[in-house]
């Protein structure tokens, strides 16, 4: 269906930077076991957890695990279709995406809101709805690689006129819009995240991230500091029991939930504070609800599942032979871990509570959705790796040909 | 075209292991903060958790109703609705206009008020509207409007609508009873709700049946049969009523009680009030049952007790005559009859009641002390009033806010204690409730036995057992049983005297006995004194046949009628309500 990545064809005056891949072999199947796993836990909690679902919020029984389930059922389909459509597409269709993701910001911010989330957040066409921020990180991701590949290939990467200032210009664009105008500072903090996580890997001096993270970190106090809002939150985070009727409602009764699972929980279909205590239980608190089901050996399971399934991004990441591969997949990874960490670190009361959904756990039709197709791009990428990391030092590479060689002649499974 | 060097990929490489180095490192903080979170302090968000979630809860238990005799059956006079409340959560109703337009149709109200509730913030309740019929609450159930609810509430109906209203009280919205039988025996009618300690959610419903829970099933509360007769309670409100109007009298209070077992039959008081409509009543005296609590300076219906105690002391006889001077100085007082045109003659008992003499019954209490009123008088008095008739305390009937009324002691206080004593044996200087009266005056007349008046005949509990109440005897000997029969003929003769004298509707057929007392008592003023021309009306009387089968005692305020207020206030009552007592066959007549 696709042509095979032959050298000739690689050595072809490129169109457009040809992708450096490797031989292709088998994708690695174990990210979907564990991708599919995630998505098992997750689904399972929301069908335990919908009778309470359904009387908190007056719906159908199940209503929620069939939403889930379409949610599922579209994540299939998108994953089909980053899977298959070859990443040198991808690498080049970036501008397209990025259109697309800004006139669905746009959208949101034009379009009428729901009266009980009243943010801009989200772009409704009938009865078909989405963030558009999850649109805005995937298409962010694949213009960040293209971007940052494109300056290892001139050597251009340290430079701080061509790499740091556009890199710049574009994270307070979108701090701009997502944090300032959708006022979706978690969202933000992961686009930050992501972005200094692939210029970290792509090789930005240190001094620069530094430089960068400071910038960030003034913008996020000033963005703390003039919204009365956020300024409780973080009093909430900082003093959690101080105000357990008032703002940092949501923070104790996500505490109670994960301390009351103990240390083998309540069991499947035992949790209580789902039934109205414990605010968005299918969505953003779904850690807590699920802590206080499973207990302390449930949650070190999902924790070390989620482990297992970064390791897996990561040496995928690792053995991309791509630069734009292999910050694709950097990208995927920062995503989905930095949003892990946020979401479960503000349920133990570790971190503030942003409204972050937990990847493929929490309900939610488009993070679940745009989540799949990020894993799909990595398991395209899956193919092309090679068969280790490298472990040769560079000296010991007779030349540059016989070292690609040899990766890819062993990348074969 | 460039391979990569070994800076492209080792330099990646290694920046992805710090960073994947990182990530762990973060997870691991995490596993140690689950740690410290779920197992070290475990017990402190368990007790966190049950704080919030264990919820203690009340079932209520369904109030029991009240019934009366009517006849030979047995029918309700109150009984319980379950209605319902409308609330709504406003958190859930995203459309309040909308909603609000379809809820006129079926409860009725303003659109506007209802949106206006509906859009109020911070709150998960709001009520929308109360009394909301099973009807109405399946129409607003079949709109499915999340944040939409109904919550049953039981209410008191009153199927034979304000009858015996201040007889039985009416229940709150507390859910407690009020006034009358409601308040007095509100421990058997509201029952024993339930218990149940349940993990709820948010909203307080309890989830599945989890081992914290403990449920303790309500024990509803007991049926209360009346011995008040229905339809003799009905007539009896009828004529007070129209004498009421009849007397342009400032409240009319009646008792009929069976003198034989205490029980009381019909107790009414006019002006009264609607029970299904108390929360409109704008003047809350008249929830209370003057009839015990309104104690009054009875006046001469009084005499019948003290001829009662100075016969059954054997001090006098039915047949004595005495030489009365027309006027007595006590403590420097001048005692004398309100009619004085009788002049100093001798008199007899027959006529110390029928011209109800104030000289005459100051004569028997001077007998009790041997001629005078001295310490022995008063003790021996005192005596009678306070532990044979029982007076100066509440009777234990089941009504609320019963007065245990007043009788003054018998030591001397240096005021003067001999006139009050004197005052006391024509019937003022102390006050009685008609209950008190007519319990004392049965106890005469039955015989002596003192039974203590009562308004339930029986129980039935809610698992149906009947428990029945047996009349109390609360003093054996009152007086002697010929000292009944005489007061009796007494009495009987005041009646026939009285119809001699021009009163035509005290002609009652032979096959029955009537008889009584009338009184007219001078009301105190406050700072001492009585009123120059304001009277009560009393009256105590009895109807039978073999025996006396009913008791009656008439209480008319301030009647505003041409003659004594006792004569004209009080004596067409008693007669109005002998002759409905007759004419309906509620007494069996003579035997023979």
């Amino acid at each position: 269906m696709f042509p095979r990545q032959t050298a000739s064809r690689r050595r072809s005056p490129a169109l457009n930077n040809p992708l450096e891949l490797g031989r292709k072999h088998k994708p690695d199947y174990w990210l979907l076991i564990w991708c599919a796993l995630l998505l098992a836990i997750g689904l399972t909690v929301v069908y335990a957890i919908s009778p309470a679902l359904s009387e908190t919020y007056h719906v159908g029984n199940n209503y929620y695990v069939y939403k889930q389930l379409i949610a599922i059922s579209l994540s299939l389909v998108a994953f089909f279709i980053t899977y298959k459509v070859p990443l040198q597409w991808w690498k080049q269709a970036y501008k397209p995406l990025l259109i697309i993701a800004g006139l669905a910001t746009l959208m949101a911010l034009v379009l009428p809101v729901n009266p009980s989330y009243p943010a801009h957040r989200w772009v409704r066409l009938s009865s078909f709805s989405f963030q558009s921020v999850e649109l805005v990180k995937f298409a962010g991701l694949i213009w960040l690689s293209s971007f940052l590949a494109g300056r290892i290939r001139q050597n251009t990467i340290t430079s701080t006129s061509k790499t740091l200032k556009p890199l710049l210009y574009i994270l307070l664009a979108t701090g701009f819009v997502v944090a300032g105008i959708q006022s979706d500072l978690g969202s933000a903090g992961v686009i930050v995240a992501i972005v200094g996580s692939m210029a970290f890997v792509a090789g930005l001096p240190l001094g620069r991230i530094t430089l960068i993270a400071a910038i960030v970190l003034i913008g996020v106090t000033l963005a703390i500091s003039i919204s009365p809002y956020r300024r409780a939150r973080l009093e909430t985070f900082i003093h959690p029991q101080s105000n357990c009727q008032g703002s940092s409602y949501q923070a104790c009764q996500a505490l109670i939930a994960v301390g009351s699972g103990g240390v083998i929980g309540l069991g499947l279909g035992s949790s209580v504070q789902a039934y109205g205590y414990l605010p968005e239980a299918a969505n953003d608190s779904i850690f807590a609800i699920y802590a206080e089901k499973f207990g302390f050996i449930g949650s070190i399971v999902l924790l070390a599942v989620f482990v297992g399934f970064f390791t897996r991004l990561k040496t995928i990441a690792e053995r991309s032979t791509d630069d734009f591969t292999r910050l694709l997949v950097i990208g995927v990874l920062a995503w989905l871990s930095v949003q892990t960490l946020v979401n479960i670190g503000a349920m133990i009361g570790l971190l503030p509570l942003k409204g972050i959904t937990l990847p493929f756990i929490s309900y939610g039709g488009t993070s679940v959705v745009f989540a799949t197709a990020a894993i799909g791009l990595v398991f395209q990428a899956s193919q092309y790796t090679a068969y280790n990391t490298p472990k040769i030092k560079a000296d010991n590479v007779v030349d540059k040909r016989n070292y690609r060689q040899n990766m890819v002649r062993r990348a074969s499974y | 075209m460039a391979l990569p060097n070994k800076n492209e990929i080792l330099k990646p490489v290694g920046r992805i292991r710090v960073w994947y180095g990182g990530l762990i490192l973060v997870l691991a903080v995490f596993g140690l903060q689950l740690f410290y979170i779920q197992i070290i302090q475990y017990g402190h968000y368990k007790a966190a958790a049950l704080s919030d979630q264990l919820k203690q809860y009340q079932i209520p238990a369904t109030r029991g109703i009240i019934e009366a005799h009517d006849g030979e059956s047995i029918i309700p006079i109150v009984l319980n609705q379950q209605l319902y409340t409308l609330y709504a959560d406003p958190t859930f109703i995203k459309q309040p206009d909308t909603l609000a337009k379809q809820l006129v149709p079926i409860v009725g109200g303003s659109a506007s008020a209802y949106s206006g509730l509906m859009k109020t913030k911070n709150t998960r309740y709001v009520v929308l509207a109360k009394k909301i019929t099973p009807q109405q609450q399946t129409k607003i159930l079949s709109l499915k409007s999340p944040g939409l609810g109904t919550q049953g509430v039981d209410y008191r109906t009153y199927p034979q609508g304000s009858l015996a209203s201040q007889t039985l009280g009416f229940v709150g919205v507390d859910g407690k009873g009020n006034y009358g039988i409601e308040q007095a025996l509100n421990n058997q009618l509201a029952g024993k709700p339930g218990k149940l300690k349940a993990i709820t959610d948010a909203n307080g419903v309890p989830l599945a049946a989890s081992k914290d829970n403990i449920d303790a099933a309500p024990k509803n509360g007991d049926t209360v049969v009346t011995t008040l007769d229905l339809s003799m309670q009905a007539q009896m409100e009828q004529i007070l009523q129209q004498d009421y109007k009849n007397t342009k009298s400032q409240g009319l209070s009646a008792v009929i009680m069976d003198p034989n077992t205490g029980a009381i039959k019909a107790m009414a008081n006019f002006p009264t009030f609607d029970p299904s409509n108390y929360a409109n009543v704008s003047d809350p005296t008249l929830f209370n049952n003057a009839a015990v609590s309104n104690a009054i300076e009875p006046g001469s219906t009084m005499k019948i007790l003290t001829t009662a105690a100075a016969l059954d002391q054997g001090v006098i006889q039915p047949d004595t005559t005495f030489y009365d001077p027309a006027h007595w100085i006590v403590d420097g007082f001048n005692i004398t009859d309100i009619e004085q045109d009788g002049g100093a003659r001798q008199q007899n008992i027959a006529s110390v009641l029928n011209l109800s003499l104030n000289t005459g019954a100051t004569w028997m209490l001077m007998q009790m002390g041997g001629g005078q009123i001295n310490t022995k008088a008063r003790n021996v008095w005192y005596d009678y009033m306070t532990k044979h008739f029982r007076l100066g305390q509440t009777t234990g009937v089941e009504q609320g806010y019963e007065s245990a009324a007043l009788v003054p002691p018998p030591q001397d206080n240096g005021a003067g204690i001999d006139l009050t004593y004197a005052n006391t044996s024509f019937g003022q200087g102390l006050q009685i409730t008609a209950l008190q009266m007519a319990a004392a005056d049965s106890s005469v007349l039955n015989g002596g036995t003192y039974y203590q008046p009562h308004l339930v005949d029986n129980y039935i509990t809610a698992d149906k057992q009947t428990v029945n109440v047996s009349p109390k005897v609360l003093v054996k000997n009152v007086v002697s049983a010929k000292v009944s029969q005489d007061m009796q003929s007494l009495m009987e003769n005041v009646v026939q005297q009285h119809l001699a004298a021009g009163f035509p509707y005290l002609n009652f057929d032979s096959k029955y006995i009537v008889g009584g007392k009338t009184g007219t008592a001078q009301i105190a003023q406050p700072g001492g004194g009585y009123y120059a021309d304001k009277y009560n009306g009393t009256y105590v009387g009895f109807v039978g046949g073999d025996k006396p089968q009913y008791v009656i005692v008439v209480y008319n305020m301030q009647p505003q009628v041409p003659g004594y207020a006792g004569t004209y206030g009080g004596q067409p009552v008693f007669a109005d309500l002998a002759h409905m007592l007759i004419n309906s066959s509620f007494v069996s007549p003579k035997s023979h």
